[in-house]
């Protein structure tokens, strides 16, 4: 096929688009054709270099799967860059949540309700371990207690000092776990604020 | 070689071959299809997409042999494409030569 050939028929496959459209696409392949001319190649061989008209034509008219990838990519590569260009700084303000909201209520969750429950609980917590302590001191002031007394106040002396020192690991041993239950929970408290401060609820 | 192969990685192939110096429709058209057997006119449309995009300007200049030419030349967004596509290409590749080269790694 000569060069008249495969325009004509690259024209008319391309008919579709706008005629200023068709001429600009046009004009690529006379360029191509002069310059493969100027390289002492036929128009023929030039034509099937080129590739069947028709198939060259169903590029231009886009198939909408092939630009998919270009189309992330271009996103993807605007994101990157903060880039300001209108439309894509428009897609990204419409990806970012409004999160004055969860944040709002994060803060003020945390100083109106948060902060007394908290300070109770700490209050608790300290009452607790102090019966503990409490317990022990008894238990050990009991048990010196022997050495100053005589006859059935050994035994008093001796069952209330393991009974208080019983009690004082007893105690103990549920502080121990209560305490670090507290812990557990208070660190996924804070996640979870961390999380709705950043991302909303 | 697989037509569906060669399709995804077109924009990526003329994306880098513009890296280096700006270079015109012909000359392209040329080293892709010796390089990975494409028809010579596969590659205008790819031109022209990729400057409807924004990755790519054109601008003619006088040769001494023959007509003035059509010359690409990257723009910043086709440079930050040409990064992103890479980066996926050769993630995507590795990938793939993992699976089908079994262990060999």
């Amino acid at each position: 096929m000569n060069r008249e050939e495969y325009l004509a028929r690259l024209r008319k496959a391309l008919s579709s688009l706008p005629a200023s459209e068709v001429t600009d696409i046009c004009g690529d392949f006379e360029e191509h054709f002069a310059i493969g001319l100027s390289q002492d190649k036929t128009e023929h061989e030039i034509s099937a270099e080129l590739g069947d008209p028709e198939s060259v034509a169903g590029s231009y008219l886009g198939d909408a799967g092939e630009s998919v990838s270009t189309e992330d990519a271009v996103r993807a590569a605007a994101n990157c860059a903060g880039n300001n260009g209108g439309a894509s700084s428009a897609n990204t303000a419409a990806q970012e949540k409004d999160l004055t909201g969860p944040r709002l209520f994060v803060i003020l969750f945390n100083v109106l309700v948060m902060i007394w429950v908290a300070f109770t609980w700490v209050t608790t917590l300290f009452c607790l371990w102090g019966v503990t302590l409490a317990f022990l001191a008894a238990g050990i002031g009991l048990l010196l207690g022997l050495v100053a007394v005589s006859g059935i106040g050994i035994s008093l002396l001796l069952l209330f000092g393991i009974g208080s020192l019983l009690l004082a690991i007893g105690s103990g041993i549920l502080n121990f776990f209560i305490t670090k239950w507290s812990v557990i929970g208070t660190k996924a408290y804070i996640k979870w604020n961390i999380k709705v401060y950043n991302k909303g609820f | 070689m697989n037509v569906q192969f060669k399709k995804g990685v077109l924009d990526l192939c003329v994306l880098s071959m513009l890296k280096g110096s700006d270079q015109y429709g012909y000359e392209l058209a040329n080293t892709l299809s010796e390089l990975i057997q494409i028809s010579d006119g596969t590659v205008y449309p790819i031109l022209r997409k990729l400057a409807t995009d924004g990755m790519v300007t054109t601008y003619l200049q006088e040769s001494t042999s023959g007509p003035p030419r059509k010359y690409y030349r990257l723009t910043g967004l086709g440079t930050k494409t040409l990064a992103v596509l890479l980066q996926e290409w050769l993630a995507f590749s590795s990938s793939v030569t993992k699976i089908v080269g079994g262990e060999e790694q």
